[in-house]
């Protein structure tokens, strides 16, 4: 079939793995013990609108079945290069993990799956630690550690961006990278380690 | 274009029976033929971007390119082709390399400035497709079998005629005098009309092959997107603005359509859909937009 495939020119379009989201607690730990990371509470899923898929429904699907509670918030934003965020906030990790899956299934049931490209999750120094730059040089030198899910790939890989205009910390990804390669499948084709500039992910 | 390569392929089938009449051996005709397949095979990233004048970008030299290049091939789960850039006013774009891995989108810097940032990336969406499909590989074998064809055509011919003279090809050259090569003579002539004959057709073929495949990575890129209505605008506005750029431009470009996302005319050549390497605009607008009403009716 592959080879009919190329000869007939087709290709079918990627659908996501959305399995992969639940090693995120073992790696919220490790990040904590090792590198003094912990969850900021944001995360967001990002697609590619489609033609005469409507977004609104689908949001508005997304909130009643989420049932948000008073800490819970989700709201959506667009980007430079046309693909859709959908920012969901909440303390509870092992909540905001549940209502991503919740947000991607609900994307896929629509047929959105093709769309999806990426998850992120936002992580920071924790206040005072250790490892937070504002205790030890009195500025912050990172804008934020995320981890970026690839739906397609099933993979994760981690995105230092530097308050210096487009400029990512590779050290400090590449540390990540090792740091939770037992916990999680991390992407290892670096090409495919794409930066996401000005996300609307905190 | 068409009646240049048309050419430049004839004077290649008629080279290669000249090589065969005067008694060049078949293995080292097939050995020349299976170089050339190699050379445009293993080098057509290399050949395709010298020839247009194509240099590779890094993601700091062309950070907006890079990031839809980026996106598309995340959503797309394929390895990120290199990206390049032709300082050519021309609005078009190709996309060449023998596999995934091997693979280059280019885009001149006339579509650059025409199109803005969600056709871009329709067009690129198109030239992934092409990388996807394996397009290169395929239109080069193609083509190639199409020489082949012509090849063994005039392997079969020969022993046919000088097989059947009874005593076999040596004896019927030698022992029949001058009427006999009078008659030799013909027959190579006839020979050699044959497989010009062969060529053509093998021509036309590939030319429908590669407008189905340009039709299909049309068609895989409007999925890709989403939406097949940018894809169709980027497709009018570059076809547009192509007839509008000076001839001498276009001219310069012409042998380079195959590989070309919208194929460049040179004034006073018409358009005939029999030889062309792109279907008709009309053709690509009308799956574009039956697309657009499937999916709109999908959801």
């Amino acid at each position: 079939m592959k080879l009919f495939d190329v000869l007939l020119g087709r290709t079918k379009p990627a659908q996501p793995n959305l399995d992969h989201l639940f090693g995120l607690p073992g790696a919220q730990i490790t990040l904590e013990a090792s590198l003094g990371l912990r969850p900021t509470g944001q995360a967001g899923v990002c697609f590619k609108p489609a033609t005469g898929q409507q977004f609104a429904q689908t949001a508005t699907e997304v909130e009643q079945l989420l049932d948000l509670g008073e800490n819970t918030k989700i709201h959506d934003e667009s980007d430079s290069y046309g693909y859709r965020w959908a920012v969901i906030t909440d303390d509870d990790f092992g909540d905001l993990i549940n209502e991503v899956h919740v947000v991607n299934t609900t994307l896929q049931d629509h047929g959105w799956g093709p769309q999806l490209l990426c998850s992120v999750f936002g992580f920071a120094p924790i206040p005072g630690g250790a490892a937070d730059p504002a205790a030890a040089t009195g500025a912050p030198t990172v804008a934020g550690t995320y981890l970026v899910y690839l739906y397609k790939r099933g993979t994760f890989y981690p995105f230092v961006p530097l308050p210096v205009a487009e400029k990512r910390d590779s050290d400090r990804e590449r540390l990540l990278k090792v740091t939770l390669a037992q916990d999680l499948s991390m992407e290892p084709d670096l090409e495919r380690w794409f930066p996401l500039w000005g996300l609307p992910v905190h | 274009m068409m009646s240049t390569v048309f050419l430049l392929g004839l004077l290649y089938a008629v080279f290669v029976t000249v090589l065969f009449l005067v008694g060049v051996k078949l293995v080292f005709i097939l050995v020349i033929a299976f170089v050339l397949l190699f050379v445009q095979y293993f080098y057509s990233d290399r050949i395709a971007l010298y020839s247009m004048k194509g240099r590779i970008v890094t993601r700091e030299q062309a950070p907006q390119l890079h990031g839809v290049v980026d996106r598309l091939c995340a959503m797309a789960d394929m390895p990120k082709p290199q990206v390049a850039i032709a300082d050519v006013d021309m609005p078009n774009a190709f996309a060449t390399g023998r596999d995934r891995k091997h693979a280059v989108v280019c885009v001149t810097t006339g579509i650059l400035r025409r199109l803005d940032e969600p056709e871009l990336e329709a067009v690129l969406a198109h030239e992934l497709s092409h990388v996807a499909h394996r397009d290169v590989a395929v239109m080069t074998i193609a083509s190639f079998l199409g020489i082949l064809a012509g090849l063994l055509t005039r392997v079969l011919l020969y022993a046919g005629l000088f097989g059947g003279f009874g005593g076999g090809g040596n004896r019927g050259r030698g022992g029949g005098g001058g009427a006999a090569g009078g008659q030799l003579a013909i027959l190579e002539l006839g020979m050699l009309l044959f497989s010009a004959l062969i060529y053509a057709i093998s021509f036309l073929l590939i030319r429908t092959l590669s407008r189905y495949r340009e039709l299909a990575a049309d068609r895989s890129g409007a999925i890709l997107i989403g939406q097949p209505r940018l894809l169709a605008q980027a497709l009018v506005k570059v076809t547009g603005e192509m007839s509008r750029v000076p001839t001498r431009d276009l001219r310069a470009a012409e042998h380079f359509n195959a590989f070309f996302f919208a194929p460049a005319f040179a004034k006073g050549v018409s358009l005939s859909t029999l030889f062309s390497t792109h279907p008709t605009l009309e053709r690509r607008l009308q799956q574009l937009t039956e697309l657009e009403a499937q999916m709109g009716r999908a959801a």
